[in-house]
């Protein structure tokens, strides 16, 4: 494939529309960039239920390596922030789905629903390791 | 390029990623799509990892080798595998630019059916061997 930015004739500068930087910081502007990292976070995150799939698949040896390594105090913090965002980013999307069907997005309600997803991602979360530390 | 003969502008202004690809309501459906496929099979998902919390190496063999555990696995994993690459895909057009957009490009392709086809082998060897 050809070079597909020529370094020899710079871009010429075009104006730019106000961004992020001159806007006070708004719930529902992290909300927005914490759905996208909360994704992020789940695609690194995948790699952890790979091992796990993988080494359950492998021997009782591959398997004890991952048993260690997610109960200890690391790796049940990597896995509380996995379940984390798992929730948040579910949430925002059905956020967004509230959206397209045309609802929410008017002054009060649009903040509201930034809330709720906020505390149900927490919430979620909160009763999801609950159960896994009450059921034995 | 399908409809290079209707449309005024160049070839390589597509290649650039610049103005519509036309393909944008397409990526946005399948989207939307795999989102709601997601929530049943995260819940599910979320369900099978509490059963096999407190299991140990025998016990969890013997649940993924259920049929249900194991095709809840292989959709949560093809299925959010999909949705990842998708959404990867608009951050990486977003911010990365030049020929590192298209290195970040082709490794998120590569991770995702490198680690999809490694999780729905781990799964099918569980149930099978």
């Amino acid at each position: 494939m050809a070079s597909t930015e020529s370094t020899s004739t710079p871009p010429p500068a075009r104006p730019l529309s106000p961004h992020l930087g001159i806007y006070r910081l708004t719930l529902t502007m992290v909300m927005s960039g914490a759905h996208r990292i909360t994704g992020m976070g789940l695609s690194v995150g995948v790699l952890l239920l790979a091992w796990f799939l993988i080494a359950a698949s492998i021997d009782a040896t591959a398997f004890s390596y991952f048993s260690a390594f997610i109960q200890s105090f690391i790796g049940r913090l990597v896995l509380f922030g996995f379940t984390w965002s798992l929730f948040h980013h579910m949430l925002g999307g059905v956020r967004h789905f509230i959206w397209d069907a045309g609802y929410g997005l008017e002054h009060p309600e649009r903040e509201q629903l930034a809330q709720a997803t906020l505390i149900g991602g927490f919430a979620l979360t909160l009763i999801v390791w609950a159960v896994g530390y009450a059921v034995r | 390029m399908a409809n290079t003969g209707k449309s005024l502008r160049t070839p390589l202004s597509r290649v650039r990623y610049l103005g519509s690809a036309r393909v944008g309501a397409e990526e946005n459906w399948l989207q939307h799509v795999t989102s709601v496929a997601l929530i049943p099979l995260t819940i599910a998902f979320a369900w099978l990892v509490l059963t096999l919390l407190h299991k140990d190496y025998n016990g969890v063999r013997a649940e993924l080798g259920r049929p249900l555990p194991a095709i809840v696995l292989v959709l949560f994993v093809l299925v959010g595998l999909y949705h990842m690459q998708i959404g990867l895909r608009a951050i990486i057009l977003d911010y990365v630019h030049g020929h590192a957009r298209e290195w970040a490009l082709m490794i998120t392709a590569f991770f995702a059916a490198a680690v999809g086809l490694a999780c729905v082998y781990a799964v099918l060897r569980i149930g099978f061997v």
